[in-house]
């Protein structure tokens, strides 16, 4: 039981991570994303190479990976931000498409199909994060760090480009900010911190495939963070709670056909989705109506 | 008629030499087939509030759009102390020195007064704002300045969205002072204010140009117009029909019959 | 040979391409509504004539009538019960993109469950291809398909060109307070354009139930084919969209000359990701503004 609960909270934490930082472009600065997964795959199989080959100490292995991971937003970013909203949905739709095929191809870093196994433990000063407790320990902390770091960004003048351009992009042009250069930011941003919790993971999980970075996991995400309210800071932590404790929850009503639980999870947040972009848009924690502003170029 | 006169009188005395810091040449622009800017010359002059009349449709916000480089011209210059603005971007424009408003004002709805008014002033896109913490204390205060004058400072953190209109609007203006610009656009910045909004407005606008501020105004209601300009452009399907001193652009007969639809051009 | 193979597979291919993309970009382009859905449209009429056809073993002709029903039923619900209350009070390009996404998922899963996950064909005697050529394969359901497909643009464009509807449906595109001016309703006009756009997915629909197989996920490729025609067409361009449906399915079947089948997917990215680079207006959209 114990051992069940550690597993759960060390998965939120990640999790948490990734929600809060896919939160930071979608509820201020107005940007879909179905490519998170992506960045998230990237970090994990940066950190994954680097700590195999190099140093498992996570005080080089998660920049590292967070640079890669920046430096491939940068080629999503760059183009696809210059023009209108639609169009980076559509090209991130097309990176995620393009990631996992990667992802499942390159066998000398990946590892193909069959991922990359015996990840070394994650290197604190020296000292192998094994133990469970000690994983949790060191998963929230990064959890917290991202949190403070992402939060002392919306707070700062950035963060209110940020907010200027989700509430009217004309006017924020207007006024002299240069919006690609502050979305492309936030972009690379936001995939940098989600290659955190790439790292984390793999450390975890001591071995890493494509399966957990497919389109499925970048829906799951963007679930997370609508259901839980994007724009705000509790929204996404609420958001991965309910999600990730939604399984247990389904495998509990045993009139549920238990093979079909991935189905029926992943049709609770369709429908929650739906039903609350009918009804509050805000998500749980947001108001009534919705954070952010038309997120049109009106 | 003989108020009317009484009233455009008091403006028709002929404005000192100013310079000229925004100079429209022969612009030209065109939709399909339609014109909607046909060769329309005009410079904007410092000190000189230049007011755009004329019907609906007639191309007065595709010309602030060209100008600000939100769209582009098919002919012609526009020019900014004699270089040209073609080509350029629309927040490098800002970054010269031109602050437009919308009429639909888009403001940065649910952000408080205060970061509206903080955002415009940070003018770096980068992570930080040069100046560091005295550099963010003088902007606070300038920030303050500017909320008082434009009688918003009680209003400080409440949220754009929540404001009342004729508040909306100063937070509009409150944005543009924030700006610090050299050219002021407006479009209809004082329609729909009670009387005593519009006489703040007209204060607050005036206080500004004589301090050396160029400002070109879309307006629509004559009485405004009477009141702000000291020169009138009257825009017509895109042709720019007169330019002159408010006197000699009002009393044109032929112009009021366009602009209230008397008869065909 | 295979050049001359890659090719025909291709053109069928991208004819059907062609259909879907018009149909994804009628849709956005006159109600600026991005219609995610339209790869669960899909999904649906597929699927409806898998049961239909296969599962229940009716006639065929109710297997496609079943297929047609459920895309238009389910376009025109979907926009009545979902877009439009939307709308309706706050309806941001976010909001209306999430519940569409979220309508994907639960017909994507639905799907999932009832039919399997796994692939699922229909096998009909016009299915097996025949040699034409020396090396050169074509099903005659293939063929008839494309002929389909020809006869629904050549419909679709004298609706488009000649009828009251079709033009106020190009006003529309072009400026939504047009609408009126043909003493039209716009929420009719809507209904009928998520019917229409709906409706010219069931060609491709139920040539892949019928050859290549329907899994509950093909969705995200037709919206993905969508997207990327679209664009690479220029919005608002119908003629584009079809084009570059073409492009899409010439390239992904050309490809294969020198790549292995697991990157055709990959193909329609990066075709869309070198337009977004060069040329973000596509072949025939207006420019688009920053």
């Amino acid at each position: 039981m114990l051992a069940y609960l550690l597993n759960l909270a060390t998965l939120i934490c990640i999790n948490a991570v990734l929600a809060i930082t896919l939160n930071f472009i979608m509820g201020y600065a107005g940007i879909f994303s179905i490519a998170h997964a992506i960045f998230f795959g990237v970090g994990a199989y940066t950190a994954a190479y680097f700590a195999l080959h190099a140093s498992a100490s996570v005080f080089l292995a998660i920049p590292v990976a967070m640079l890669i991971a920046a430096l491939i937003s940068l080629v999503l970013a760059l183009p696809a931000l210059r023009v209108r909203g639609e169009y980076f949905v559509a090209a991130s739709l097309g990176l995620q498409v393009l990631g996992v095929t990667v992802f499942s191809e390159w066998k000398s870093i990946t590892g193909g199909l069959g991922g990359v196994i015996g990840i070394p433990p994650a290197d604190v000063f020296g000292y192998d994060v094994v133990d469970p407790v000690a994983f949790l320990a060191l998963a929230a902390t990064c959890l917290v760090i991202v949190l403070i770091a992402t939060t002392a960004l919306l707070r700062s003048s950035f963060g209110r480009n940020l907010k200027a351009i989700r509430d009217s992009e004309s006017a924020a042009h207007a006024f002299g900010k240069n919006v690609a250069v502050i979305k492309t930011l936030s972009v690379m941003l936001s995939s940098a911190l989600a290659a955190v919790a790439g790292a984390l993971y793999a450390f975890y999980m001591g071995f890493i495939n494509v399966e957990s970075f497919t389109l499925e996991t970048s829906v799951l995400l963007m679930a997370m963070v609508i259901i839980g309210g994007t724009g705000t800071v509790a929204g996404p932590i609420v958001g991965t709670l309910l999600l990730m404790l939604l399984p247990g929850l389904f495998s509990y009503m045993s009139f549920l056909p238990q093979t079909e639980i991935g189905s029926i999870q992943q049709i609770a947040y369709g429908l929650a989705m739906v039903l609350l972009m009918i009804y509050r848009p805000g998500g749980i924690v947001g108001s009534g109506t919705r954070a952010a502003g038309k997120g049109k170029t009106a | 008629m003989s108020a009317l006169h009484a009233s455009i009188a008091a403006h028709d005395a002929p404005p000192p030499d100013h310079d000229v810091l925004l100079s429209i040449r022969h612009l030209r622009k065109s939709f399909g087939g339609l014109k909607v800017t046909d060769d329309v010359s005009l410079d904007l002059r410092a000190g000189i509030v230049t007011t755009l009349v004329g019907p609906n449709g007639a191309g007065k916000t595709t010309l602030f759009n060209q100008i600000t480089g939100h769209l582009q011209p098919d002919a012609g210059e526009i020019l900014w102390q004699g270089r040209s603005l073609l080509g350029k971007k629309h927040f490098q424009i800002a970054r010269l020195g031109l602050a437009r408003s919308f009429q639909d004002l888009r403001l940065f709805d649910q952000m408080t007064v205060l970061e509206n008014v903080l955002t415009v002033m940070e003018p770096v896109s980068w992570l930080w704002q040069p100046g560091g913490r005295n550099g963010r204390s003088e902007r606070l205060d300038r920030v303050h300045t500017i909320l008082e004058r434009t009688g918003l400072a009680d209003k400080a953190d409440t949220r754009a969205v929540d404001l009342a209109y004729a508040e909306r609007k100063f937070l509009s203006m409150a944005r543009i002072l924030a700006a610090d610009a050299r050219i002021w656009l407006l479009d209809e910045p004082a329609s729909g204010l009670d009387r005593s909004s519009y006489e703040r407005f007209l204060e607050l606008l005036r206080s500004e140009v004589q301090k050396g501020l160029t400002v070109c105004i879309i307006e629509h209601n004559l009485d405004i117009v009477i009141g702000i300009s000291d020169r009138i452009a009257f825009l017509d399907q895109g042709r720019l029909l007169a330019d002159g001193l408010p006197a000699q652009v009002l009393n044109d007969p032929h112009l009021a019959a366009i602009y209230f639809g008397d008869q065909a051009p | 040979m295979l050049l001359v193979q890659l090719l025909i597979n291709g053109i069928q291919v991208g004819v059907l391409y062609a259909l879907i993309a018009v149909g994804f970009s009628l849709i956005f382009g006159s109600t600026r509504i991005f219609h995610f859905a339209h790869g669960a449209t899909f999904t649906l009429a597929a699927y409806a004539f898998y049961y239909v056809y296969a599962i229940a073993q009716w006639h065929w002709t109710l297997a496609v009538v079943a297929a047609a029903a459920a895309a238009v039923l389910f376009g025109v619900a979907l926009n009545r019960f979902v877009y439009v209350p939307i709308q309706k009070h706050e309806g941001s390009f976010f909001t209306v993109f999430v519940a569409s996404f979220g309508v994907g998922i639960v017909v994507q899963n639905l799907c999932g469950m009832i039919f399997g996950r796994s692939f699922v064909s229909v096998d009909t005697p016009l299915s097996r291809s025949v040699e034409v050529m020396s090396g050169v394969f074509v099903s005659p359901i293939s063929g008839i398909a494309i002929v389909i497909a020809v006869l629904f643009f050549i419909g679709l464009q004298r609706f488009l060109m000649g009828t009251h509807t079709g033009m106020a449906l190009r006003a529309l595109s072009e400026n939504p307070e047009l609408v009126r001016v043909y003493g039209m309703s716009p929420r009719r006009l809507s209904m009928t354009v998520f019917a229409l756009g709906s409706f010219l997915v069931v060609p491709a629909a139920l040539l892949s139930a019928a050859s290549s197989g329907l899994y509950p996920a093909i969705g995200h490729h037709v919206i993905l084919i969508s997207l990327a025609a679209t664009i690479v067409g220029g919005v608002g361009s119908l003629r584009g969209a079809a084009c570059a449906g073409l492009l899409l399915g010439l390239a992904e079947n050309l490809a294969l000359l020198y790549f292995e089948p697991q990157w055709s997917e990959a193909i329609s990215f990066i075709v869309l990701f070198l337009f977004i680079l060069f040329r973000p207006s596509g072949f025939f959209g207006r420019a688009t503004a920053t």
